[in-house]
């Protein structure tokens, strides 16, 4: 019986059941689609019916098609928008918020604007599309703006014209991302020893290079975690572009997730958009791995 | 106990529960459709339902309300799965209802056909897009779904302003070209566009339907040769120039459909070119000016066709009850009701009808049909292709495609799939 074993082994094997349901989870939602998905992108297939073999076929066309190298270049560009602009722009109001706002205004101000950068997070995308579209649609708000206050040249056709387009999908990204990083990055401000600030101040430091030379070391950690989860959330980019511009003018903003979309219910060349679909997840995992390598190191090496 | 058949004997219980409200059920009858409750499908289906309810006592009937795009996306997959309804109503055409008939996935109704009596109301013409043979190609082969409607494309124009200017509605391009010129004049852009959505690929369909004879559009809908672009080729010309000259704004590539719309039923755009799905809401919304339709001229072919169908899942538990269903919207009473709130009811008696909209709509649309001048719609012979024209339509509007390239790149698209067929 079980007095025989150590009480240590015992309780050991008691935690592995606690994986049970996760591990069904993960088998059910992740795994089995994703290997279906990987076969599916070697065969023709309609939606229906019986999937044809044809090999490498798939990802041969995808080397040469416009559309999907199109959307890579995109995805390039939305990695600014959903990272780089949002995690910049996030460390500077964190701290901000956090050393100015509430030492001059108090803790209160400081939280009802941490909230309300917060809002877009929580807001539908659905409906921040339908918002954005009223804002920047060629009869829109912005439009209207800009007409009365006599500022007709900056008066465009913000998500019909191809050079726009892309910048108005960013400028929404960027709206909804700026509070996932501000919330995060005043967190890690929490933790940091008050007293470097003091410090740095009785020596003559001023905001920005307490900033510099303080904050941003210090948010090293969080830093990395928010800039990997934006990054895998960038290149699976779909909801914004679908509920703003469906992927267009003439595919001015296609991204790869919706190019797969494209193809598994409209085309029916399902085999082809799991192909797009395939390539994206090896991009997205690598990247990751490659991200999670360097933070590593770089711990390890502090 | 271990825990492992404590866990067994949690997953049995909660099993048994879900047997438990299977075993419950009535007998249940499932219908979907996708027109909006206000439109004038939507209105006559939703009356019918009602009849159909009070007429099975017995039945559970359970309508639920889907969209185009839902089942445009997602509908061969429901329809392989055993969530099916008893009865729906399907897209025609070859990558919709065909390719699901070619699957297998729906019941022939050519029995249904002959014991309900629909061969006394409908014609060979109505039945075009209701036959698909093993390859999914409408036209011959088994019927496979019901239309009770029609529709078609033509162009909306605001009576009042029309007369104000002192214009008549056009009969020839030409004639069109000069009321739009004289609109211009007046500081009016004339026509609204939505050209992200639908209404810029009806319109470059019905200006390459003038160019387009009985071989073109036979070839062009059954994917029979490589596509011969010289009709595209006067649209997309036709359509730059219009832009050029301000007869569309530039603007129209960043509105949809409801935004192009509003600016007609608002009394700012004097025309507005999309299908007869909209007079019902058109009836209902506007209220300042009168309006009326004039078809886009052109020598036989018009974008148009016979209604979505009423199809009948493979796994229907109750064909029969399905076939009364469409028997209930094919009879004389839900037909007039149909013309009577704007519809285009595919088999009314005319002397029925009292509205005026429907009556002259079902007078344009049996005058299409009589000259067999259907030509259906441009997104048809190519799965996907509704985005393709969509996508490359805007970059038309918006300058960054010439007519020619316009052409070069839908024809690759179109030839891609006509070689590979």
């Amino acid at each position: 019986m079980a007095v025989a074993e150590g009480a240590h082994s015992r309780s050991r094997r008691g935690y592995y059941f606690y994986l049970v349901p996760g591990v069904i989870g993960f088998t059910l939602i992740v795994l089995i689609p994703q290997i279906a998905n990987f076969v599916l992108s070697f065969t023709a297939w309609k939606g229906v019916g019986t999937p044809r073999w044809v090999g490498f076929q798939n990802y041969q066309k995808l080397l040469t098609d416009d559309q999907f190298w199109g959307s890579m270049i995109h995805t390039l560009m939305f990695i600014v928008s959903m990272t780089i602009i949002p995690v910049a722009i996030g460390v500077v109001l964190a701290s901000l918020l956090f050393d100015y706002v509430r030492d001059q205004f108090g803790e209160r101000v400081s939280n009802l604007f941490r909230a309300g950068f917060y809002l877009p997070q929580i807001l539908p995308i659905t409906t921040a599309g339908v918002l954005w579209g009223w804002i920047l649609s060629p009869v829109g708000v912005a439009n209207i703006v800009f007409k009365a206050i006599g500022l007709d040249g900056l008066a465009q056709n913000w998500i019909g014209d191809a050079t726009w387009a892309l910048p108005s999908v960013s400028l929404m990204i960027v709206w909804i991302q700026v509070g996932y990083c501000l919330v995060v990055f005043m967190a890690g401000l929490s933790r940091i020893d008050p007293s470097l600030y003091e410090a740095a101040q009785l020596d003559g430091a001023g905001w920005w290079q307490r900033l510099l030379s303080i904050t941003i070391p210090m948010l090293a950690p969080e830093i990395f975690v928010v800039v990997l989860t934006t990054l895998i959330a960038a290149l699976k980019l779909f909801a914004p572009v679908f509920v703003l511009t469906a992927a267009g003018p003439d595919n001015a903003t296609m991204v790869p997730s919706y190019l797969t979309y494209y193809h598994f219910f409209t085309t029916q060349r399902v085999g082809y958009g799991a192909a797009i679909a395939v390539v994206q997840m090896i991009l997205t995992v690598t990247l990751a791995i490659i991200f999670l390598r360097f933070q590593a190191r770089q711990q390890a090496t502090e | 106990m271990t825990s492992l058949s404590k866990l067994a004997l949690v997953a049995a219980a909660s099993l048994s529960l879900l047997s438990g409200t299977a075993i419950a059920q009535d007998k249940v009858f499932k219908i979907w459709h996708f027109e909006a409750a206000d439109s004038s499908n939507g209105i006559t289906f939703n009356k019918a339902l009602e009849e159909f309810k009070s007429a099975h006592p017995d039945v559970k009937v359970e309508f639920e309300l889907k969209t185009f795009q839902q089942l445009q996306a997602s509908g061969s997959m429901i329809l392989n799965s055993d969530q099916a309804p008893d009865v729906l109503e399907y897209n025609k055409g070859n990558a919709t209802a065909g390719l699901v008939a070619s699957q297998g996935l729906l019941l022939p109704l050519d029995d249904y056909y002959k014991s309900e009596g629909w061969d006394k109301i409908l014609n060979e013409g109505d039945l075009v897009l209701s036959k698909y043979d093993d390859r999914g190609i409408y036209g011959s082969g088994h019927i496979y779904g019901i239309s009770v409607y029609g529709e078609y494309v033509s162009a909306f124009y605001n009576i009042d302003m029309f007369d104000k200017a002192g214009l008549k509605p056009p009969t020839t391009i030409d004639e069109w070209v000069a009321d739009m010129e004289a609109f211009k004049k007046q500081g009016i852009t004339p026509l609204a566009l939505g050209a992200v959505d639908t209404s810029g690929q009806h319109l470059l369909a019905s200006l390459a339907y003038t160019k387009a004879d009985d071989t073109w559009i036979q070839n062009y809908q059954g994917l029979k040769a490589p596509l011969d672009g010289a009709p595209y080729l006067y649209a997309a010309q036709t359509l730059v120039d219009w832009v050029n000259k301000g007869y569309i704004s530039k603007d129209s590539t960043g509105m949809k459909d409801p935004d192009a719309a509003l600016l007609f039923t608002s009394g700012k755009a004097p025309m507005y070119v999309s299908g007869t799905w909209n007079l019902g809401s058109f009836s209902s919304t506007i209220k300042d000016f009168k309006w009326g339709q004039f078809v886009i001229p052109t020598p036989k072919y018009s974008v148009g066709s016979t209604g979505n169908l009423w199809v009948v899942p493979k796994g229907s538990k109750n064909p029969d009850l399905a076939a009364q269903w469409i028997s209930l919207t094919l009879s004389p009473k839900y037909q007039t009701e149909l013309a009577n709130n704007g519809g285009i009811a595919i088999a009314a008696d005319p002397a029925t009808i009292t509205n005026p909209v429907g009556k002259n709509a079902i007078a344009v649309f049996n005058q299409i049909a009589d000259k067999n001048g259907l030509g259906f719609y441009p997104d048809w012979p190519v799965p996907g292709y509704y985005d393709v024209l969509n996508q490359k339509d805007t970059g038309l509007f918006q300058g960054t495609l010439t007519p020619e390239q316009f052409v070069e790149q839908i024809k690759k698209v179109y030839d891609d799939v006509q070689s590979s067929q």
